[in-house]
């Protein structure tokens, strides 16, 4: 029964994938200025403007990838809610906790189904290029994934919260990269002789906070030569999987939480 | 029951001491004026509102969203919130799904058909009319056999044929031995499908009774269908004329003056008997507060 709820659903949430009119635009509009923008290094026939070309392509690719399945995960969320369809869904023996981890599972499936097609890309652009297909290519397409899964975990819990405008403010502002730069800020201007009570109590809020927020690249500072070099060492494949292990915990994390905003809202 | 709406999170009384028993096998019509506490009652029953105090028990369970209760359960909302990215066959086929089992194409094409809407099941939801999603509100409530159907406000949006249909669909799940909790504005339609009726006012039930106890005769008036030369006696009230046919109430105790009347004039009567009290007489009488508790 478990197993046919979850198809139903997922079945479902692909069919509001692919109609969805604001994520198709959203792809829309970043295919036309990925190929826009990278229209000039077609016309180019040296090796490494050509590896360098790869290198931007794909990481622009890879970034938008990131985004795509942050909207995923939060639309897919907040656009039951705001048109008020669950009440058709939870009156039947389907609980809230079968149809948020289909929602979750359904956005996974196509980020994963994305990621393939932009890893497919670069190799298809490493063969037209005469450049060989690193196994960073791999790698980043990997930790994208990983990074995805967290992501869209955060998002549908953002959005089981708050109005989807809410929610895209509040990951774009509180997240741990931007909170772990304002740490560093903090302590290098204490370091420098300005250790005013005000400052120091910044500094340890930012640090909680750069603790407490999710991580979209976990080991990113380790990692982040590989996006750069595409030349991935034997010892660097644990990443990824440190990362998936970061990614499922913050998963769960946000999966229990917004189960719970999700069985206490009124779906009337 | 209440809610808290607004900036300062005024509280909103929705139900105040509704105290309802709807026994197996009923087919149960809640009614009421606009905002009465019809719609939130039915939430409710189905676990979409936790009641802020008291109790709800379904089929001897409290209900809780999605849990195993549903699976003998249906429900048709007031406001058609489907899928609306969903075609209406793909809408039936996953509302239908929802249950845990898989419904054969042609159980869905079936019951495509029997609602007309096998010509628009390629159409999605969004483009539908009100009538349409109505329908494909129905056509999710009837694919399965369920103990107990929640129904709000059914016919809304339905043309007339379509309604003719539902009813006597309805009639056939309620014979099988169904339980059935309607919220209805038509009140002919009380009459005609369910035997005890709730009204609602304020939050509170007003009155519950069996259909038939509402549906009585008042003593005290007689309703009267003659022909008139043009006088019309005073006493005669809620007067329609149809050419110089003229139809009316009198009360009891001026029966005599209106047989001397008739006879006099020597008018022609086609009908003199005690006036019928319809579900629409209870239901004012009830609502203005001139009746007390049914």
């Amino acid at each position: 029964m478990m197993a046919e709820l979850l198809r139903a659903n997922v079945l479902a949430n692909f069919a509001y994938f692919r109609r969805s009119r604001l994520l198709i635009a959203f792809a829309l509009v970043f295919l036309l200025l990925t190929g826009l923008t990278s229209l000039p290094t077609l016309f180019v026939n040296s090796g490494v403007q050509n590896f360098n070309s790869l290198q931007d392509i794909y990481s622009t690719m890879n970034g938008f990838l990131l985004f795509f399945a942050a909207g995923l995960g939060l639309f897919v969320v907040s656009s039951h809610l705001r048109n008020r369809s669950l009440k058709m869904v939870f009156t039947k023996p389907c609980s809230p906790a079968v149809w948020l981890l289909s929602a979750f599972v359904s956005a996974v499936a196509v980020t994963l189904l994305l990621n393939l097609v932009v890893l497919a890309s670069a190799v298809v652009l490493s063969f037209v290029w005469h450049l060989p297909v690193r196994a960073g290519l791999l790698f980043i397409s990997v930790d994208t994934f990983v990074a995805s899964v967290g992501l869209i975990a955060y998002l549908m819990l953002l959005a089981t919260l708050a109005h989807p405008a809410i929610a895209v403010t509040f990951a774009l502002i509180f997240n741990a990269d931007l909170f772990y730069d304002a740490q560093m800020w903090a302590q290098s201007v204490i370091r420098s002789g300005n250790s005013s009570l005000a400052l120091r109590l910044l500094g340890g809020l930012f640090h909680y906070l750069y603790l407490l927020l999710p991580m979209v690249h976990a080991f990113g500072k380790k990692t982040e030569n590989i996006y750069s070099s595409l030349r991935v060492l034997h010892g660097e494949w644990r990443y990824p999987l440190f990362s998936l292990g970061y990614a499922l915990a913050l998963a769960a994390f946000c999966y229990f939480s917004a189960l719970f905003a999700l069985q206490r809202k009124k779906h009337i | 029951m209440h809610f808290r709406r607004g900036l300062l999170r005024k509280q909103v009384h929705a139900l105040n001491g509704l105290s309802l028993e709807i026994a197996d096998g009923d087919f149960f019509a809640l009614v009421g004026q606009n905002g009465a506490g019809k719609s939130t009652a039915m939430y409710c029953f189905l676990g979409l509102l936790k009641p802020t105090s008291g109790r709800v028990q379904v089929m001897g369970k409290t209900p809780d969203l999605g849990s195993p209760l549903y699976e003998g359960v249906a429900y048709l909302p007031e406001e058609p919130h489907y899928h609306l990215y969903l075609t209406v066959e793909e809408a039936t086929r996953y509302y239908s799904s929802l249950y845990g089992k898989r419904v054969p194409d042609k159980t869905i094409n079936d019951i495509l058909e029997r609602l007309g809407l096998a010509q628009f099941k390629s159409l999605r939801l969004a483009k539908c009319s009100k009538g349409m999603k109505q329908k494909v509100g129905i056509a999710q409530c009837l694919i399965h056999e369920t103990r107990l159907l929640f129904l709000d406000e059914p016919t809304r949006g339905l043309d007339p044929l379509a309604v003719r249909e539902f009813r006597e669909t309805l009639r056939e799940i309620h014979q099988r031995g169904a339980t059935i909790v309607m919220n209805t504005h038509v009140l002919s339609e009380i009459e005609m499908l369910a035997n005890r009726v709730a009204v609602i006012a304020n939050g509170k039930v007003v009155a519950q009774d069996e259909l038939r106890n509402l549906l009585t005769l008042d003593r005290e008036l007689y309703s009267v269908t003659f022909e008139a030369n043009g006088v019309i006696p005073d006493y005669l009230t809620s007067v329609e004329r149809v050419g110089n046919v003229v139809k009316g109430s009198i009360p009891k105790k001026r029966l005599y003056d209106f047989m001397d009347f008739t006879r006099i004039s020597a008018l022609p009567v086609h009908d003199c008997s005690l006036k019928k009290i319809s579900l629409e007489d209870s239901f004012f009488k009830i609502i203005k507060g001139e009746g007390s508790q049914v």
